[in-house]
């Protein structure tokens, strides 16, 4: 049984239709990430699979409970960390894993003992009776996934969980996500970064404006909008010696400025050194070399017309 | 790694009672733990206990005052108007917590909705005995009459409960509008609660207008149970009317709230 | 930049800004115009046999006798929420913005001030107008309510002085506004809801003495009675020595926030 299943899930406020009818699946131990620009529907979608608002259509089940009709299982089974770091600036950290510990229905010792756990894990062990309100942002994120732990839940639902964290802090989360899922648990991560959902999710379903535009584990998503090339600079004048030096090694692709050229390179990086070794014994010279690979951003524009990060401009599909 | 475990446990009484404890001591934390929070509580029920003393004072030589004192006839008032300040504080907080995203956290709990209620209530509750408190022992130090022990924990009691009352009220606006914009309707329906009561004066010397309303207004029962002690005996008969329209006010305003509590994800 | 005409554009473009801050914000209002309704429908209501108490001055209710009370509340709620608007500016750092400009230093306090004055303007107006609905005479007629509602609103821009003057000092808007139950002290202690005569001691000593009791007393006096002259000049002297007071403390104020930045 799927850990999610959600079909035709859709939420209408007003006249505003945030999620427009999507359907995903997430099995049980994977890492689901959900990539989208601001306003996509990414927190709408798991608040509703969290249960804080209700569909307006379609159905949704977590952990083999409906969203609806079986919301107290559903809390009981998830972990949710959401955006908005959802923490009392007055209590110390190990109250707040306690507290949560006692919400989620564990007698008090055995609250305490996770506390303790779960507060070493995170390494926040040496900050745990200082109040939150000093704690850091990355420090404030980690709490924030400890209390999500507390009941070793089945699904666990991230909601942004490193945006606006500095680059260590984000690795530091990672690590910790990839850990959580070597232990079994799913996770859902909503995120607006395209290297996290690259370097952490088994499937990635890509939302724009409500619906899902696309689907699939990074790669094949990636390869579906093409596949890598290099970008090469040469001399002047010899820019059409290295073209047919290059037509021999595989596909060109056309040149964007006329001033160099594209080659596929199927095995990416792989193939770097025959390319440069043709070139040189054709005594081309290379003035620089890139290796360019799509990236979900393409995948992204390739689905909707703009881009998932940075400017708005709509780009010919 | 089984929730079931988790859940099982989630649904019995013990948990839930635990959950309503850890919620009432979050709540302490507002005034130990915020320099001068507790301040305006306690400083406003008290200005206005002898403010109205120093003010309104002279009507107890008007006929139809069981007293000779007018400190003992408004103390119990500025008591319970504390009380209801206390408690739409409990519903700004909430109101806080909500816009803050606190609330999430424990909607998003295995938590019963009246648990997580029920802590905060019970918090303003406790909360009430402070200002209360306060405002009695400046009572008596300005002639306040001592109103027996049976007085003394009637009145306690109709604070207490007042306090929930207020916290229900407070809550279940909180919920509905979720924002803390609605903190000056919180503060003022339990103002006009409170006071459109014989609050200052005996009910047959109030305007006939104010006398209709307070005849109809619940809390004057709450009121004159309070006060028995201060200007008079403690009997039945003028205590259980008070408990019995607090107890309605509880049922009817602790539903509302709860029904907010539930509809949180409309 | 120099001229009387130039202050006069800035005064007018600030008390613009402080006019629409002020009346964009229901929430804000309501405590300044809600709350003292309650209470003199409550007091009326509660206390109004009062008015049958040896000593209690002709009136023709209680309720023509309370409106000039419930006047002076709005009004200093007004100044105590003007003084917490410009503490938030101060704190947003707005003010460091017009500090940095060549306007006159008294033109950004003045156009702050419009807004309090603006909120006891309205005040007057609908304190007045509750009274004729529900039955009081205004005795002092057009001129006696034109009296006080002039009273009131340079009361608002004196007490309003006052807080801008504290949120100069402090920056801080919730230092201001710890200041609230303040209003409510100073209020009972005068003459704003019962004659000073019949009040207990010690609030009736220091009522006697109370400026904002001579304030009450003229605006008072239009409406129960007619417009009398010495009750006048004492309102307009205790206004006065309150403007005097809160442009000493603004001015002060002022040189420490510029001095410590």
């Amino acid at each position: 049984m799927p850990a999610i299943e959600v079909v035709g899930l859709e939420r209408a406020f007003g006249d505003v239709r945030a999620v427009q009818g999507i359907d995903l699946e997430v099995e049980e131990g994977e890492i689901y990430g959900f990539l989208g620009p601001n306003g996509a529907g990414k927190t709408t979608t798991v608040r509703m699979l969290t249960t804080l608002l209700l569909p307006t259509g379609g159905r949704a089940g977590v952990a083999g409970h409906d969203v609806v009709a079986e919301a107290r299982q559903v809390r009981a089974s998830i972990g949710v960390a959401l955006q908005e770091a959802a923490l009392d600036p007055l209590m110390t950290g190990r109250e707040l894993i306690r507290l949560q510990a006692t919400l989620q229905g564990l007698p008090p010792a055995a609250g305490r003992k996770r506390a303790d756990e779960l507060l070493e894990r995170v390494d926040l062990a040496g900050a745990a009776d200082r109040r939150v309100g000093g704690y850091s942002g990355g420090m404030k994120r980690r709490l924030d996934l400890a209390a999500a732990l507390v009941h070793e839940p089945r699904v666990l639902f991230l909601d942004e969980p490193t945006t606006g964290l500095d680059p260590v802090s984000r690795k530091t989360i990672w690590e910790e996500v990839r850990e959580l899922n070597d232990d079994g648990t799913t996770v859902f991560l909503t995120t607006q970064y395209l290297e996290e959902a690259d370097q952490l999710a088994d499937n990635v379903g890509i939302i724009d404006r409500g619906r899902i535009v696309a689907e699939g584990t990074p790669e094949t998503l990636k390869s579906e909008v093409g596949t890598p090339h290099v970008e090469l600079l040469v001399g002047e004048g010899a820019l059409l010696e290295a073209e047919r030096v290059c037509a021999e090694l595989g596909r060109l692709l056309p040149s964007k400025d006329g001033e160099r050229v594209l080659l596929e390179v199927a095995q990416g990086a792989a193939d770097i050194p025959r390319v440069v070794r043709a070139l040189d014994e054709a005594g081309i010279a290379v003035e620089s070399l890139e290796l360019v690979r799509p990236t979900l951003d393409d995948v992204f524009v390739a689905k909707t017309g703009h881009r998932l990060e940075g400017e708005e401009e709509a780009v010919p599909v | 790694m089984e929730a079931a475990a988790a859940q099982a446990t989630a649904s019995g009484w013990r948990a839930n009672l635990a959950t309503i404890a850890a919620m009432t001591a979050r709540a302490k934390n507002e005034l130990l733990r915020v320099p001068g929070a507790a301040i305006p509580g306690v400083l406003a029920p008290t200005i206005f206990f002898l403010g109205l003393n120093g003010v309104f004072g002279a009507l107890i030589d008007l006929r139809g005052f069981d007293t000779s004192s007018y400190e003992s006839f408004i103390v119990p008032v500025s008591m319970l108007q504390g009380a209801g300040f206390t408690g739409a504080a409990a519903g700004v907080n909430l109101a806080r917590d909500y816009e803050q995203g606190w609330v999430d956290r424990l909607l998003v709990s295995p938590a019963p909705r009246w648990v997580l209620l029920a802590g905060n209530v019970l918090a303003a509750s406790a909360r009430s005995l402070v200002p209360a408190t306060f405002v009695l022992a400046i009572g008596f130090a300005i002639g306040v009459q001592w109103p027996g022990l049976d007085g003394l924990l009637v009145c306690y009691l109709m604070v207490a409960a007042m306090a929930a009352v207020a916290a229900c009220w407070g809550s279940m606006l909180a919920l509905h509008y979720k924002s803390q914009s609605a903190a000056p309707l919180m503060q003022a329906g339990m103002m006009a609660l409170v006071l459109l009561t014989p609050a200052y004066a005996p009910l047959e010397l109030l305007q006939p207008w104010l006398e209709a309303v307070a005849r109809i207004n619940p809390v004057t029962h709450v009121v004159e149970a309070a006060r028995q002690g201060f200007v008079g005996d403690v009997t039945w008969a003028g205590t259980w009317p008070g408990i019995v329209a607090l107890v309605g006010l509880l049922v009817v305003l602790g539903s509302l709230a709860l029904r907010e509590m539930r509809r949180t994800n409309v | 930049m120099s001229g009387l005409g130039t202050n006069a554009r800035v005064v007018r473009a600030l008390g613009a800004r402080s006019i629409r801050q002020t009346f964009r914000r229901p929430q804000l209002i309501s405590p300044i115009i809600v709350f003292p309704t309650l209470l003199l429908a409550i007091q009326t209501g509660g206390a109004g046999a009062g008015i049958n108490l040896p000593g209690f001055p002709p009136v023709q209710s209680f309720l023509q006798f309370m409106l000039a009370g419930s006047m002076m509340q709005s009004m200093m709620l007004a100044g105590n929420s003007g003084g917490i608007a410009f503490a938030v500016d101060i704190e947003m750092g707005f003010t460091d913005r017009l500090f940095a400009s060549p306007i006159p230093r008294f033109a950004i306090v003045l156009g702050r001030l419009a807004g309090t004055a603006a909120l006891g303007l309205f005040a007057s107006v609908w304190f007045l107008a509750i009274g004729l609905i529900f039955g009081a005479h205004i005795e002092g007629g057009i001129p006696g309510a034109l009296l006080a509602t002039f009273l009131i609103t340079a009361s608002s821009l004196a007490v309003g002085g006052i807080g801008a003057a504290i949120a100069l000092r402090s920056g801080s808007a919730s230092v201001v506004q710890g200041l609230f139950p303040l209003v409510l002290v100073v209020l009972f202690l005068s003459s704003a809801f019962f004659p000073q005569e019949l009040m207990i001691e010690p609030a009736k000593t220091i009522a006697e003495y109370n400026p904002f009791s001579f304030i009450v007393e003229g605006v008072r006096e239009p409406i129960v009675s007619g417009i009398d002259a010495k009750q006048t000049l004492e309102a307009v002297a205790a206004i006065v020595g309150i403007i005097l007071l809160g442009l000493a403390l603004s001015a002060s104020a002022l040189r420490h926030r510029l001095r410590v930045g």
